[in-house]
């Protein structure tokens, strides 16, 4: 029986998911420890232990788990608090200024108040030094090593940790980098090291440069949270594997990660999107939409097959150029505060509550109206059950907050104004997964829509109204979804090559060895994470563009098609993903196309929880009824009482209508009048709009046999 | 009129429904246009009107168009009168019935609901071509019209849902690139993205519903930027600004002068004072120009106000026909919209007496550039717009430095600079520096933003450059004491030891491979008096290097450490 624990560390409580094979994986919640978040998991490593059957020390059941995963946001706090590490840049003469000016842009551009993000590296750290590749990557002017020399005597007076390099045109060479990565590496053995064509040896400039300079800023963070974790892990005998999540939805190991701090700089939602695939599944579908409702925020992002991957982001206004999930997030959470604008009208978000003081039920003294004040005035949170019981919730609080902020300007009741909060939130996230669909070229009534966080499921049946979604599922671990989904993540290593070529006049050869040297790093990387040969996978991508274009399209490419030559193919394969993407394609005007990147992703297949597939329990839930309790109907804008299940005892087969609520210790959620639901063969609640049963037909009998 | 009863909440879920209607019509625009200066430089605006043509909202992704689309809806309604139907797609672009620019063509399409006329839907983008004497429309020796652009008066090119293909043909044949077709498609495509959204809402909730609450929008937006107007002091108040330059007779120089009348929860601008069209192309028309004054505006005021009807009520503009800001038939007006920043000028001179926390001091005025020529290696022709070089910084406020390298006014921040690499993909060029310009932003209590220096060598020979603006006779004004930023300049170092200067609006042609391409974008003005600058901050730019010690020493009286 292998034991595996997920940890996820969000900014309120550290998440874990504990599986064993064939077992319901178990939940577990723990207040996170800010200052050094690895006593949270310590913590809660412990309480696991206690619960074992029977109970077990610490030190005891440590030696006993075979696999970590853990999501930090370490990297990811830093950023966002402008907290990094001092470090110094070696760039090329006369493009010092490229990571402060961000290309000219000013985000809002009606707001004189709009101040620019205060650069990675301060001017007078930023050293110009001369030298000079073309853009074939031939030198025109030697590397002026007594330059770098001086510049590493400043960073050396300065105290910086960490240094960056990176030069114009080096993806097309590596030389004058390796050249002064060398002499920083001796001069300054203790600074934090990145190098532009280690980390990306890709084209465009001011990606690369904001990309570097972001690892070298977070790099020395990362490393003394590693030091951290993993002494205290050593400590209390753990001696299996570790591994962390990384913003691409793969792990990596912690070695790794340390030298490419950077992969780890979007991963606080990374672990959710392929969970997703998972629940879809066994309603026999390989697709869905995955969302994240937290404190602050609201996370939507899409998987076909596999989490939807886009090739760059960014990261409190600064770019970062590395692969990594198409999560699109926005301003909606539980601490989301309702306000009126000027003009009257009723708002949510941006602005939250947090988790401290948090909305005014918490009783922490939060004096403003709140998302979760409104879902306890409209009874879809009982005040004594919150957190299974752990939290009292105040609702005169959360009244009083309505009253004075909303209904009284609005001239409406508290129960109208909590509806309309209600309201006016779940559009917000309806229009947030509008961003991760239409835009991207999918239509949202096709995917099933996945809820998770602790509120989600509360909102997500006027979100999928509103979108015309006719089924949801929400896992059993949907309250810790990130955390489940870590232990779903394979170990994944992206690799890329700038490589500018029409594809009518490739040199294939060419092709083939840049593509065998990445295959080949990638291999050398898997061996240390001793991933044997039939685990292995390695995928190639294109970034293609018709001859002019601005930016280019990233598409799958089956690598008999290069070693076969076949440009007509590949051709294909990229107008068929332009279409998709963009409703074109210049394949008629026959358009050439030209290559800029070569991308391969080495995969490592790591071994996955066991699922466990309930027997058919019959369709009738009442052994799971607790009670009845008023709660607000959106489609008839009244309340009404309805029933409220123990979703833990609800068991795969069992049937309820909607209007309905269940309740488990993490999650509530809400079945409206305009949807009904079942417990699937993983113990997932498929939400179904009225009158479409056949899209869960696997999990009701009489239809299952039909279908058999 | 309807007498629905308004939902308060059902009307945040209209607003917010709307907004991302125009958001959508705009990524669909992202998405399909082809050519750079649509889909790289998104020199497009995406609209939603009512059946009167009044704004429900609308997507602008650069300022200068805030204001371009919406008085020619009302101006095509009235044109067709009953002749609109279901499946009509008329295009515009004539300046001289309230287009704002010859190459921005609109696409409006009439929405109908239960065989009502109920909305319309409507695209403005620049087309990289729309015919005229010049490829791209940029002619700086026009005089009229016709020597600019093909005048596409309101037509219906789709009739009832049928293609008119006379119709088509007659405007495609005046049309050198084929792209502009394919993106003339793709603004008709966004309309009906627009008018799908809008008919799913409308059958949700009804038109009584729609009617209400749209009227109750306009209201509650109304009363926002009443509010805003009504924290003016009630008078009237004149500024200045001045262009340089009309492209035909050196030393020509003209002023933008505004009268701004405040009473109460109104606000009008009258430009009635302002100097006579020139006889070239150097005009404005009038929708260019005002919304060259609502963007203004715009930015002293809450910037979260939503862009409707109501947000335009309380504003008047008076711009007599025959002056540069709004130039009488026949004349050429390509260089409209860059009559923008001495507007903006005028304007915040005019108001900086009486609401100095609101304006800023002057922005650094565009000087820009596009070189074209044969890329030796490749033998094909390129064109670079350089977005890089012609960014210089923008003015201070009370309590705000300028911001670096961020533009014109009129794109404030929205048009982004080529990657250094890319350029030299796409050009033969060699970019040898693009840096911060030390002491270029005005000094201030409040700094200026910095302006930027480029330099490049040219790598083509015979190589072809076009300049077009302004900032090289004149710099950002300072406020309350702040001084001004620098001038703009472009210059050519040839290979043989001569520099050659162009005018601000010029063309040059046969530059020779190995020409030093030099270009200074400089910066803002400052606000308040330098002397009163954090002491502290200055340290820090004076080691940053963007203030020299000379200049901390004579401009803002700064002593090295201690004895300050």
């Amino acid at each position: 029986m292998t034991l595996k624990i997920g940890i996820d560390v969000g900014g309120t409580f550290t998440d874990f998911v504990v599986t064993r094979d064939g077992a319901e994986p178990a939940i577990f919640k723990t207040l996170s420890t800010p200052s050094d978040p690895s006593i949270a998991v310590v913590n809660g490593l412990r309480d696991i232990a206690a619960s074992m059957n029977p109970p077990m020390t610490l030190e005891a059941f440590a030696p006993t788990i075979a696999t970590i995963v853990h999501g930090t946001t370490v990297t990811t706090n830093a950023t966002l608090t402008g907290t990094g590490a001092k470090s110094g840049l070696l760039t090329t003469e006369g493009v010092r200024d490229a990571l402060e000016m961000r290309r000219g842009v000013r985000e809002e551009q009606y707001n004189n108040r709009y101040t620019n993000v205060k650069p990675l590296v301060p001017r007078y750290l930023r050293a110009g030094i001369p030298g000079r590749l073309d853009r074939d990557g031939v030198e025109t002017a030697p590397l002026d090593l007594d330059a770098v020399k001086e510049a590493i005597a400043l960073f050396r007076d300065e105290g910086v940790q960490a240094v960056s390099i990176c030069f114009m045109n080096s993806f097309a060479n590596p030389a004058h980098e390796q050249a002064a990565a060398k002499l920083v590496r001796r001069e300054l053995p203790d600074a934090y090291l990145s190098v532009s064509t280690d980390l990306l040896p890709s084209i465009r400039f001011y990606e690369r440069v904001s990309t570097t300079a972001l690892n070298s800023y977070v790099g020395p963070k990362l490393n003394h949270y590693l030091d951290q974790l993993v002494g205290r892990l050593k400590g209390i005998g753990f001696d299996g594997l570790l591994l962390i999540m990384q913003s691409n939805g793969g792990v990596i190991s912690p070695q790794l990660a340390r030298e490419n701090a950077a992969l780890t700089l979007l991963s606080g939602p990374a672990g959710g999107p392929g969970a997703g695939l998972h629940y879809v599944r066994v309603h026999g579908q390989n697709k869905c939409i995955i969302t994240d409702m937290g404190g602050t925020s609201f996370e939507a992002s899409v998987a076909v097959d596999a989490p939807m991957i886009k090739n760059d982001g960014e990261i409190a206004r600064h770019k970062i150029a590395l692969p990594m999930l198409d999560i699109h997030t926005i301003g909606a959470g539980g601490g989301s505060i309702g306000w009126l604008d000027e003009g009257g009208l009723l708002r949510m978000g941006p602005q939250s509550a947090g988790a401290d003081p948090g909305p005014a039920c918490y009783g922490k003294g939060g004096r403003l109206p709140a998302t979760t004040d409104a879902n306890v005035v409209l009874g879809y949170l009982d005040p004594d059950f919150f957190a299974g019981g752990r939290m009292k919730l105040d609702v005169e609080a959360a009244r009083a907050a309505i009253l004075e902020h909303v209904a009284t300007p609005m001239g409406l009741s508290i129960e109208d104004a909590a509806a309309g909060m209600y309201r006016v939130a779940c559009n917000n996230m309806a229009q947030g997964v509008r961003e991760v669909t239409i835009k991207r070229g999918f239509d949202p009534r096709e995917f099933p829509f996945i809820p998770a966080g602790g509120a989600g499921p509360i909102h997500s049946c006027l979100i999928c109204e509103e979108l015309e979604i006719p089924l949801q599922i929400v896992p059993r671990e949907s309250s810790v979804l990130c955390a489940f989904g870590m232990l779903m993540s394979e170990l994944k290593h992206d690799f890329v090559r700038t490589f500018v070529s029409r594809l009518d006049a490739i040199d294939w050869a060419k092709l083939g060895a840049i593509i065998d040297a990445m295959a080949a790093e990638g291999a050398r990387l898997l061996d240390e994470e001793r991933i044997p040969e039939a685990r292995r996978r390695f995928d190639v991508k294109l970034d293609c563009r018709y001859v002019k274009q601005y930016h280019e399209v990233s598409f799958v490419v089956p690598r008999e098609l290069v070693e076969a030559g076949d440009a007509a193919a590949i051709a294909r394969a990229f107008h068929a993903e332009h279409n998709r993407l963009y409703g074109y394609s210049l394949e008629q005007e026959n358009t050439p196309v030209e290559v800029i990147n070569v991308r391969v992703q080495a995969i490592g297949i790591t071994d996955k929880p066991v699922a466990r597939h309930e027997e058919w329990a019959g369709d009738d839930a009442s052994h799971a009824l607790k009670c009845k309790r008023a709660v607000y109907i959106p489609e008839t804008k009244k309340f009404r009482e309805v029933p409220v299940y123990d979703g833990h005892r609800m068991r795969h087969g069992n049937r309820i209508d909607g209007p309905a609520m269940i309740e488990q210790e993490t999650t509530a959620i809400f079945v409206s009048a305009s949807y009904d639901c079942v417990v699937d063969a993983l113990g997932s609640f498929a939400l179904y709009q009225k009158g479409r049963a056949d899209l869960v037909a696997s999990c009701i009998k009489d239809k299952k046999e039909a279908v058999a | 009129m309807s007498t629905a009863k308004i939902d308060p909440i059902l009307l945040s879920v209209y607003a917010r429904t709307f907004r991302s209607i125009t958001d959508e019509m705009s990524i669909s625009m992202e998405q399909t246009t082809r050519s750079p200066i649509l889909c790289e430089a998104k020199d497009y605006v995406t609209g939603l009107y009512d059946g009167d043509g009044n704004m429900l909202e609308q997507t602008e992704n650069l300022p200068i168009l805030a204001f371009s689309l919406a008085p020619v809806c009302k101006y095509i309604k009235d044109y067709f009168g009953d002749d609109l139907h279901p499946g009509d797609v008329i295009f515009h672009n004539d300046v001289f019935s309230l287009g704002n620019q010859n190459n921005d063509v609109a696409v409006f399409k009439p929405v109908f609901f239960e065989g009502r006329l109920v909305a319309w839907t409507a695209v403005k983008g620049h087309q990289a071509d729309i015919g005229g004497a010049v490829a791209g429309g940029y002619n700086p020796n026009a005089v009229e019209v016709w020597q600019e652009a093909l005048r596409i008066p309101p037509v219906k090119v789709v009739d009832k849902g049928k293609l008119r293909k006379d119709v088509w043909n007659l405007i495609f044949a005046n049309v050198r690139l084929d792209i502009v077709q394919h993106d003339m498609k793709a603004e008709m495509g966004a309309c009906t993205v627009g008018e799908r959204r809008l008919l799913e809402l409308l059958g949700k909730y009804g038109v009584a519903s729609y009617d209400a609450h749209k009227q109750a929008l306009f209201d509650a937006t109304r009363r926002m930027m009443e509010a805003e107007i009504a924290k003016i002091p009630n008078g009237r108040y004149s500024g200045e600004g001045k262009v340089f330059y009309d492209g035909r007779h050196v030393g020509s120089e003209f002023t933008i002068r505004v009268d701004i009348e405040v009473k109460d929860r109104a606000i009008r601008f009258d430009y009635s004072r302002t100097d006579p069209q020139t006889n070239g192309f150097v005009n404005g028309t009038f929708t260019s120009s005002a919304s060259a004054t609502i963007l203004t505006l715009l930015q002293m005021v809450n910037p979260d106000i939503p862009h409707n009807e109501g947000m335009v009520q309380p504003i008047e503009i008076v711009i007599p026909e025959g002056t540069i800001l709004n130039a009488a038939y026949p004349k050429a007006t390509t260089f409209g919209n860059h009559l923008c920043p001495p507007n903006a000028d005028a304007i915040q001179r005019a108001l900086a007496p009486v609401m100095p926390e609101r304006v800023t001091a002057g922005w650094n005025n565009l000087l820009a550039s596009l070189t074209t020529g044969i890329d030796p290696k490749t033998n094909e022709k390129y064109v670079d717009i350089g977005f890089m070089g012609l960014k210089g910084g923008s003015g201070a406020m009370r309590g705000t430095d300028g911001y670096d390298h961020i533009g014109m006014i009129d794109a404030s921040g929205g048009v982004l600079d080529q990657d250094y690499e890319m350029f030299e993909q796409q050009t033969p060029h060699r970019l040898i520096r693009h840096e911060l310009m030390t002491d270029s932003a005005g000094a201030g209590e409040w700094r200026g933003g910095l302006g930027v220096e480029t330099v490049f060598e040219i790598g083509s020979n015979d190589t072809q450059l076009v300049t077009f603006g302004d900032g090289d006779f004149e710099p950002a004004f300072g406020l309350f004491g702040g001084c001004e930023g620098g001038l703009n300049f472009i210059r050519l170092h040839y290979p043989d030891g001569t520099t050659v200067v162009p005018k601000n609006k010029d063309l040059i042609t046969g530059v020779p491979k190995g020409t030093i391409y030099h270009q200074v974008a400089s910066g803002g003005g400052g606000y308040g008096d330098p002397k009163r600058r954090d002491r502290k901050l200055l340290a820090e730019e004076i080691r940053n290097g963007v203030i020299s010690e000379e200049a901390a020493r004579e401009k803002y009286g700064y002593a090295a450490e201690g004895t300050a």
